[in-house]
């Protein structure tokens, strides 16, 4: 799956799970640059990214993730 | 200039200057606001601050009372004074331990010797306790004065004297009291009556009885200090008389203080009435204002008996006497 | 040693001293001799559990990263785990659960005597306990690498400024300071200095002070009427957060001095419009460490059930907060209360987005302080299971609040004088902080004579009316 490709679909899921409409993500942003997204929405937005990509995450990547940026680019290794 | 100039461009200096400025002014703050509340603490006419210094510095009375708020509320003047005549005077202090006491004892015989002190005795009196320490903080303002109760008060913890530097610290939360305590506001004050204070109420709930409980270890320094209230006043030639006055409980064992006091009173010949136990007290609630003081009432027919209990003493010393005599 | 104890204030200094005068290299030893000494102070023989506990977490983790063989490496960690928690449990848990034991083999007729143990729980436990584990989770998570120097181990572990009541630390943001050991800065000192002074205003002047009246509030619950439960009932927050807030303060401060960067743990929580800000903003030290720990595992182990797994892993971790805080039903209680304010505003959230978006609620001040009320009005009803003496007392205390009425109980009018000036001060100075930030600056003031005067005015207040000893406890006559 191509980047932009990826990134359509993870704003999708970042709409739906915070119920933004007119949410845009970017690779820099951070879980402080969006209010709804926090340690209690989390995991929601991962279940979610796992259901649309169909892929699984684990817990060791997560704690790894510290932008948007790595968490496109965490898919698309996954997506390979 | 130069010299100023190299001191402001030296952090180092600079700020030393600050830490010292700050320092002094502290300091200086510290003596004013001290020094006017020792004003003001001493201007007191009524309440607890200004009993405590006529008791410390003015009473010349023949009897005394000496102890907690269980002395301050028990020994009712117009039964004591009367029946004994002897001018009276109630040194008792809410919330006081035996240090305070002590204090208040030692302060008495350094000016006067009265003719009777009546030393109300708790139980439990010798139970170890952090409060009974920190209470001494009622005796802080008078730590430059009074250079006879200077070891007292150092016996509240081992940094007392480096407190004390501070001109306020004696005054800690006295603030509101002294300030209530203005002559201008002394009226609005419930008066005393020869510094005993009457409690009003009744109490209405059921006697509490205490189950058996082991005797604990004695706080050494307490026992001291209650051993040279003794013998200061044998010393002195005034007679003390140990109090354990009424309580409205039951407890299964006696209480091992009260024991101990018993014993180093008897080595010393000094009288000890217990009515701590008193099971005539016990069944009048109607006497108390809780469980743990008499209202006025209660005081008036305590104090009565204790007078009968006293003028007994008195005859057997002076049938003792009378035979030693012959 | 506690911090408020004149002791502490002749060993910080000469600790200070004697830390700049040994060369860079050796400071942490230094370091770590003052903080055994500090915690020797309490009870010798404690001071050998918190050693084991150092001595375990060193170890093994350097047993862990020493291999690449995942079973051994697991099992490392968990035999890790174990020898940890093991003396945190015993002492705080086992007279509980021997106890409750005791009673329910009695209850069902087996009168088995089971000894009736009586320990004496060390100081800090708790908190030192945790920061092991977090470091000893790191190590297996590859967070971090094993430190080889047990000095340093031993040292972030019993630092003292740290150790009575946290913060609670991370090993990666410890380890690194410590090693490097840096020397002494004039603005961490004089942030320091500012920070401890204003931690002693907090902890002296209002938590010892409203905890007179909320003592002598509490110790007779069947005597007050429901008003003077109330109102104590909301006092006691502010008591902890300048109890808890206080002592922290001191210990950043103190750190500062040293030259060490600490995590701050409270950051003016009642002025939180909700529950989850709250709990960003209370006690955050305790907060991250089971969110980064207990929480984001569990979530994600339960991240299938979308928002009832959300609920579950709050539930648990604020159950196991309760735990940590006391080994009571009412502890347990208390955390399961929140876990249950938790979950009911995460799943009303969505409701919650968008009424707040129909009626633009978010811009109206009236619901922002709506909020702020409400979630305090939630905190301090919890609080009542976690100051009452017993369960039966927290509800009686419930009950009494809606049923009995009657005239506030006072006590000691200039208790009451004391207790509203510096409770009124410090929410003066966080009001300002938290909405008009750097618009009235004294302790960061650019003259320095307005500086000095403030910090004058506040060690003044401290002299005046501070808490110093028993002598202030007032007598409920009932």
């Amino acid at each position: 799956m191509q980047e932009r490709e990826i990134v359509e679909k993870l704003e999708a899921s970042f709409r739906k799970v915070f119920n933004m409409n007119t949410l845009e993500i970017m690779r820099e942003m951070t879980a402080n640059d969006i209010d709804k997204w926090d340690s209690l929405t989390h995991m929601l937005l991962i279940s979610e990214i796992e259901d649309t990509f169909e892929i699984r995450f684990k817990l060791k990547e997560l704690n790894r993730m510290k932008n948007i940026g790595d968490m496109i680019d965490l898919i698309s290794e996954k997506m390979q | 200039m130069k010299l100023f100039q190299c001191i402001k461009q030296n952090k180092y200096i600079k700020r030393t200057i600050h830490i010292i400025f700050l320092l002094a002014t502290v300091a200086v703050i510290d003596l004013a606001l001290g020094n006017l509340l020792e004003n003001f603490y001493f201007k007191q006419k009524s309440g607890w601050l200004y009993r405590t210094t006529y008791a410390l510095n003015e009473t010349t009375a023949d009897l005394v009372i000496i102890g907690s708020s269980r002395a301050n509320h028990h020994y009712h003047p117009d039964v004591l004074s009367k029946s004994l005549n002897l001018t009276y005077y109630n040194a008792g202090r809410d919330g006081s331990y035996i240090f305070y006491h002590y204090a208040v004892i030692r302060s008495i015989l350094k000016r006067y010797k009265p003719k009777v002190i009546i030393f109300d005795f708790i139980k439990t009196g010798f139970k170890p306790s952090q409060e009974s320490y920190d209470r001494t903080a009622y005796l802080l303002p008078y730590y430059r004065s009074h250079p006879e109760l200077r070891d007292i008060i150092e016996t509240k913890s081992p940094f007392e004297k480096v407190k004390l530097l501070s001109r306020i610290y004696p005054y800690n939360s006295m603030l509101v009291t002294i300030a209530a305590g203005h002559p201008a506001l002394h009226s609005t004050r419930d008066g005393d009556n020869e510094g005993f204070i009457p409690l009003l109420d009744k109490w209405n709930e059921p006697l509490v009885s205490y189950k058996a409980s082991p005797c604990y270890d004695f706080d050494k320094e307490e026992v001291r200090i209650y051993e040279s209230i003794l013998t200061d006043c044998i010393k002195s030639g005034t007679r003390i008389y140990v109090v354990v006055s009424p309580y409205f409980h039951k407890l299964a064992t006696p209480d091992c203080s009260v024991i101990e006091a018993r014993k180093i009173a008897a080595q010393y010949n000094v009288p000890f009435l217990d009515f701590g136990d008193s099971e005539y007290f016990r069944n009048s609630p109607q006497l108390f204002y809780d469980s743990y003081h008499l209202n006025e009432n209660g005081a008036r027919e305590f104090s009565a008996l204790l007078v009968e209990a006293i003028k007994k003493e008195e005859s057997k010393t002076y049938a003792s006497q009378s035979n030693l005599d012959q | 040693m506690a911090f408020t104890s004149f002791n502490f204030l002749i060993f910080f200094p000469l600790v200070l001293v004697l830390y700049w005068l040994t060369p860079v290299k050796y400071r942490y030893i230094t370091l770590l001799f003052a903080s055994y000494f500090f915690y020797v102070n309490v009870k010798p023989v404690l001071a050998l559990v918190l050693f084991s506990v150092s001595a375990a977490a060193w170890g093994f983790a350097l047993l862990m990263s020493g291999t690449r063989n995942e079973r051994k490496r697991r099992t490392y960690f968990i035999v890790n785990i174990i020898i940890v928690l093991l003396p945190l449990v015993l002492f705080k848990y086992f007279s509980a659960i021997n106890n409750a034991l005791l009673k329910y083999l009695t209850e069902i007729g087996l009168n088995w005597p089971l000894p009736e143990m009586r320990y004496i729980l060390p100081i800090g436990i708790s908190f030192y306990t945790f920061m092991a584990l977090g470091y000893a989770i790191d190590v297996y998570n590859d967070e971090l690498k094993a430190e080889r120097n047990p000095g340093i181990i031993g040292l972030f572990i019993s630092f003292f400024p740290l150790i009575l009541s946290g913060p609670i630390e991370r090993a990666g943001n410890m380890l690194p300071q410590f090693r490097k050991a840096q020397s002494p800065d004039f603005a961490l000192i004089a942030t320091g200095l500012q920070l401890i002074l204003w931690g002693y205003f907090m902890k002296l002047v209002v938590a010892d002070r409203i905890g007179i009246y909320v003592t002598s509030v509490y110790n007779h619950v069947e005597h007050h009427n429901g008003t003077s439960l109330l109102f104590a009932s909301m006092l006691y927050p502010f008591q902890l957060y300048a109890d808890l807030g206080g002592y922290s303060l001191i210990a950043i401060g103190c750190s500062s001095i040293l030259g060490y960067r600490i995590i701050p743990n409270f950051n003016r929580p009642f002025f939180a419009p909700t529950m989850a800000e709250f709990w960003r903003r209370w006690h955050m030290s305790l907060i991250t460490w089971l969110t980064d720990y207990v929480y984001t595992p569990l979530s994600f182990a339960l991240r299938k059930y979308k928002v009832w797994g959300i609920v579950c892993a709050l539930l648990l971790t604020f159950l196991l907060s309760g735990i940590w805080h006391g080994a009571t039903l009412t502890f347990l209680m208390w955390g399961l209360m929140q876990g249950l304010f938790l979950s009911a505003e995460a799943l009303l959230n969505q409701r919650k987005t968008l009424a707040e978006k129909k009626y633009s609620l978010e811009k109206k001040r009236w619901y922002l302080i709506a909020g702020i009320i409400f979630t305090f009005l939630m905190f301090s009803s919890s609080m009542v299971f976690s100051r009452a003496a017993t369960f039966h007392d927290a509800l009686l205390v419930y009950h009494k609040i809606f049923t009995e009425h009657g005239p506030l109980f006072v006590g000691s009018p200039s208790t009451m004088i004391y207790l509203g000036c510096g409770l009124i001060l410090l929410i003066i100075k966080d009001f300002l902080d938290e909405f008009y930030p750097h618009r009235i600056k004294l302790f960061n003031n650019d003259n320095s004579i307005v500086r000095t005067m403030s910090y004058s005015a506040i060690i003044i207040i401290i002299l005046l009316i501070g808490v110093f000893d028993s002598s202030q406890f007032i007598y409920f006559q009932f």
